[in-house]
């Protein structure tokens, strides 16, 4: 096959945004990368693509499926195309992304203690209270420098004229960030000099200005802080991101079962006795954090953990109880929030959503359910999603009847296309819809995100869900610094 | 350092230690079941590291291709190194901040490696000791990459009290099955080959060469497997070796436990230094080995109780 028939008839998506593509024209942005990925003869490529399955693979950087008792390491798909972001681009998703998490984090300290927005009727307050996310069990509890979200991952999609959108706001444990930095080293192995020749941004400080943010979050006067991570454990398909940040930050990876609290303070167990922990940056859900508050069931937690965190003796990184600010229903209110608490508009749009415990919308929209995406309120993953224009008559009427049971459990969107990029598919550019998730890091001094973020990946023909749940991948995500 | 990662270093390295124990014993094996097929029994080897009950030992016997098989890729088997090498790897997996990124890498290939397909069937039609070298080599990565990256730490520590423990009572087993082949009996007379593959399997052929430069003579090889202090598989070395690096666990934290184990360590190490072949034979070399390898067994124990404990 020769060379320049990569890119040789791209099927170009109507009514659809494609990040390479204006029309016929290759965008400036990508003109470099075009011309140098046009010039490696495909088979290179498809030798370049097993090249980079086999360092996943050879890093363990996998998850497990255990199947009859074995397990088999599995990688999480890689498309080696990379998606390029601009520094015009960049910077407005920067700015509006700062200002949504500014205001954000207001409405959580405002919701936990003196509930002016509520009383204010900037979001309805039964909204709050019938959210399973919401803790009453924080109301009032002070947490350090009044940061409840230290880590966010929002993820943001393109509409057909490129306008970038929130779909969702992700500030319980976000999920993905080792893969935007094993992701470069990735594409530094197989495409040589690619990165310095476009002037592409590191993301390599990612666990620096977190672990600072962490120890800085330090209850008491500690000199050095005992900053620790806690992980549900080696079952978890997340784990290798776990121990990934651990490791890149010098920090304890922690199990449940190591931590013990006495005297509501968390200790870990070491072979030199009980050791006070500070700091804990959990990947462990509220639910599970602590069993004789929350899910009593929980074996991946610390019992005794919440007392210990209520009297201040150790902070908690995300704070607990966040799942109150991006549930899917209030996710409605955040452009208001960012006006009632900053009094700025909103930069970056939400997707137009209907509430459908409000009688006119669900009716709107189970009049007009085939342009929806019907989404429950605190599902997440790509679970429990009816896409209705792909749906059979049959679906929707099961879906229909789980809505009238429980409307405040769903919203509806109308569908929005998401963005293409090309993807090496079977040894040919092809469009898949992607979307993106910058980590943006909340400490003491402000709001930082690093530059780039995770990219992921439709993979599957014409589908519109990238979750990896749905067999979604991931690109390297470049920000050009020029 | 947390109980946790000191327990799964301590496992990790015991099993990568084991395996290649294993490893080195089934190749020697297989050479001499391929020299004296008449005197040759698989028997002791699948009676000390199988977990088969009578009948299913006398069937595979004769059949040293499915005792391979067995030893190597049965899922079924504690003991195999496709078992050991998954657990090795699991624990590596629990405490990759602990170690280097080369070690971990290194333990994740040979995780890949034992899952290749293609094993099963060279075991089966080609030559078994192409396949088994190649297994050693990848032990042998693992001992160079953590001699060579790992930190001179806690961790490395109980990696290598573990790895020597483990050492002392695989050199005390083989010892224990090559001798239980001709019924404990020093003076029966014996082919060259029968001691020459034993040592070679241990790796201590050319010293005993060097150190004996005699024809083979089960005392000296007994001296050489218990006693020598210079050849690394020795039981006496094993425990010099864990002495050191035990000592250097001594802190001001877990003194209770520090004193409990340097004891244990201490008497055994004693016991075995101040033994020679011929006060063994009076004691009788089955019972001495026993009471080597069940003595390392309430070492293990009490490091579990004083610093592994956890859950």
């Amino acid at each position: 096959m020769k060379a320049t028939e990569l890119f040789h008839k791209y099927p170009l998506a109507g009514n659809t945004w494609d990040e390479m593509y204006d029309e016929e024209r290759v965008r400036s942005h990508y003109q470099n990368v075009f011309n140098s990925l046009s010039s490696i003869p495909a088979d290179e490529l498809s030798k370049k693509e097993e090249l980079a399955k086999g360092l996943f693979m050879s890093q363990g950087i996998t998850f497990t499926v255990y199947s009859s008792g074995e397990g088999i390491e599995k990688i999480f798909p890689f498309d080696i195309i990379p998606r390029i972001i601009t520094a015009s681009e960049w910077d407005f998703i920067e700015r509006g992304i700062k200002q949504r998490l500014r205001a954000l984090n207001l409405f959580l300290k405002d919701v936990y203690h003196q509930q002016f927005s509520l009383k204010d009727g900037i979001v309805p307050i039964d909204l709050i209270y019938s959210c399973p996310h919401y803790l009453r069990e924080m109301q009032g509890v002070n947490v350090p420098h009044d940061i409840y979200v230290h880590i966010a991952g929002i993820d943001l999609i393109r509409d057909h004229d490129g306008t970038f959108y929130v779909l969702e706001d992700n500030l319980r444990t976000p999920s993905g960030v080792s893969y935007m930095i094993e992701n470069r080293e990735i594409t530094k192995r197989i495409f040589p000099d690619l990165i310095p020749q476009n002037y592409v941004r590191p993301v390599t400080q990612y666990p620096n200005i977190l672990y600072n943010n962490l120890m800085s979050l330090s209850p008491g006067q500690v000199s050095s802080p005992n900053v620790v991570l806690l992980t549900p454990g080696i079952y978890n398909s997340a784990y290798f991101e776990h121990t990934t940040l651990a490791r890149l930050m010098g920090i304890e990876l922690v199990e449940g079962r190591d931590l013990v609290v006495e005297n509501h303070k968390v200790y870990m167990k070491t072979t030199a006795g009980l050791r006070q922990v500070d700091v804990i940056y959990r990947r462990v859900d509220d639910d599970f954090l602590d069993p004789l508050v929350f899910n009593p069931q929980s074996v991946l937690g610390v019992s005794g953990i919440m007392s210990a965190y209520r009297k201040g003796n150790v902070a908690i990184v995300n704070a607990v109880g966040n799942g109150v600010a991006d549930d899917k229903a209030i996710y409605v209110y955040v452009p208001e929030m960012i006006r009632y608490y900053l009094n700025e508009e909103p930069i970056l749009k939400n997707v137009p959503t209907y509430q459908l415990e409000k009688p006119d919308e669900r009716e709107h929209v189970l009049k007009n359910i085939n342009k929806m995406v019907v989404k429950k309120t605190n599902g997440s993953g790509g679970y429990g999603m009816l896409m209705g224009h792909a749906a059979s008559e049959e679906e929707i009427d099961d879906y229909k009847k789980e809505i009238l049971k429980a409307p405040r459990e769903f919203i509806a969107q109308p569908v929005i296309s998401l963005s293409n990029a090309p993807c090496y598919v079977n040894g040919k550019a092809q469009p898949r819809r992607i979307d993106l998730r910058p980590f943006a890091l909340c400490g003491p001094n402000g709001i930082e995100i690093v530059p780039g973020g995770l990219t992921r990946v439709a993979l599957k023909e014409g589908s519109l869900v990238v979750n990896s749940s749905q067999g979604g991948g991931s690109k390297d995500t470049w920000v050009l610094a020029k | 350092m947390l109980s946790r990662v000191a327990d799964s270093l301590y496992w990790m390295s015991r099993y990568m230690e084991r395996t290649d124990s294993i490893l080195r014993m089934l190749k020697i094996n297989y050479a001499s079941s391929q020299d004296s097929p008449e005197d040759f029994s698989w028997q002791p080897v699948l009676r000390i590291f199988g977990s088969l009950d009578d009948d299913a030992v006398s069937d595979l016997d004769n059949n040293g291709r499915k005792v391979l098989q067995y030893m190597v890729l049965d899922r079924d088997n504690p003991n195999s190194v496709f078992n050991m090498v998954t657990i090795a790897r699991e624990n590596a997996r629990g405490v990759q901040d602990n170690i280097t990124t080369e070690l971990w890498k290194c333990l994740n290939e040979f995780y890949h490696v034992v899952r290749e397909e293609r094993l099963k069937y060279a075991l089966q039609f080609e030559d078994p000791v192409t396949v088994l070298d190649a297994l050693i080599k990848e032990c042998m990565i693992y001992f160079g990459v953590t001699d060579i990256t790992m930190f001179r730490g806690e961790g490395l520590c109980f990696m290598n009290v573990g790895k020597y423990m483990e050492r002392a009572i695989q050199s005390a087993d083989i010892l224990d099955v090559k001798l239980s082949n001709l019924s404990y009996d020093l003076d029966k007379p014996t082919d060259t080959a029968y001691w020459k593959y034993l040592l070679m399997s241990i790796s201590g052929y050319s010293l005993y060469l060097k150190r004996y430069q005699s024809g083979f003579e089960a005392r000296n090889v007994i001296d050489q497997v218990l006693f020598n202090v210079d050849f690394p598989r020795s039981v006496l070395y094993s425990l010099n070796q864990l002495t050191r690096y035990f000592e250097r666990l001594k802190g001001e934290q877990n003194q209770e436990g520090f004193a409990k184990v340097q004891f244990m360590i201490g008497k055994l190490r004693s016991k075995v230094q101040y033994s020679n072949v011929q006060s063994v034979s009076r004691i009788g070399l089955h019972d001495y080995l026993t009471e080597i390898t069940t003595e390392i067994d309430d070492i293990g124990s009490t490091l579990n109780k004083y610093y592994f404990a956890y859950s």
